[in-house]
């Protein structure tokens, strides 16, 4: 009964811990010129909240945006060549979302400048319960896991804000996976 | 009225300190402030440790928050670009 308990006991921070896969991607930064790493959870999303400026709209968006949210985990590289990282090194992360809790609602890639952006969701029952991303470039890679309800419109709005340049719509239709 | 006389002279005569007493009073005067000095030394570090708390949150809040910025940044950017090729196609 007393090492049920401990088991319990033990388990407890795996049943806390929100992320939902292992962003194992040491290999990655091994090779990258720079790696950017984000881990917030949900009490450190809570308290981030009280310092954003509700009048500010952008900050007030953001408010809005991550009162859902259980955890956010950023795993971004920069690479100072193309074809410093390889297809194989993303394998350890798909393989994670090739679990039936996930599925792929959009993918886009251009054969054109080699940019390739994914959202995958995940659900239990009918709730979505998180998000991943994965968006690479020849010399960048970015991978995203959001734990929790997300409005991924208003996440997509966020794209033109904070210094990231709204993308303007092609002129032509690229290759959709 | 000799005898009343005598008493008050008695009682009212200048009598010399013990020795030591000047020395004692000085010594309790010197403590007494020094107290004060430790109380309002205490008080002082009370305020700044309450003032630099406060400093801590804030800079700890400020940085919790430049992170949830820059995680919803590297976040958003490929949403953003997947929703603005999907509508380029739709259009």
């Amino acid at each position: 009964m007393k090492s049920l308990l401990v088991a319990c006991l033990a388990a407890l921070p795996l049943l806390a811990a929100p992320q939902q896969f292992h962003l194992n991607l040491d290999s990655v930064a091994a090779k990258a010129s720079e790696h950017v790493d984000v881990s917030l959870n949900a009490s450190t999303l809570q308290f981030a909240a009280k310092f954003l400026d509700a009048s500010d709209p952008d900050e007030a968006k953001v408010k809005k945006l991550i009162a859902g949210i259980e955890g956010i985990y950023v795993r971004h590289f920069e690479f100072k060549s193309a074809g410093a990282w390889s297809q194989a090194d993303l394998e350890p992360i798909r393989a994670q979302l090739r679990g039936p809790e996930w599925s792929k609602i959009v993918g886009v890639t251009s054969s054109e400048d080699g940019e390739n952006a994914e959202v995958w969701l995940r659900t239990a029952g009918n709730k979505s319960v998180g998000v991943a991303i994965i968006a690479t470039e020849p010399k960048e890679m970015t991978v995203v896991n959001i734990a929790g309800t997300i409005d991924l419109e208003a996440l997509s709005e966020l794209g033109g804000h904070f210094g990231v340049p709204k993308v303007k719509p092609p002129d032509k239709p690229q290759k959709e996976e | 009225m000799d005898w009343l006389e005598d008493e008050l002279r008695r009682a009212l005569a200048r009598q010399d300190p013990p020795d030591g007493f000047a020395e004692r009073v000085l010594a309790r005067s010197a403590r007494g402030a020094s107290g004060a000095r430790r109380w309002l030394a205490a008080a002082a570090m009370v305020v700044v440790a309450a003032g630099a708390g406060g400093a801590w949150r804030q800079h700890q809040g400020n940085e919790a928050k430049q992170e949830v910025m820059l995680a919803l940044r590297l976040a958003s950017a490929p949403v953003h670009r997947i929703q603005s090729e999907v509508r380029g196609m739709t259009q």
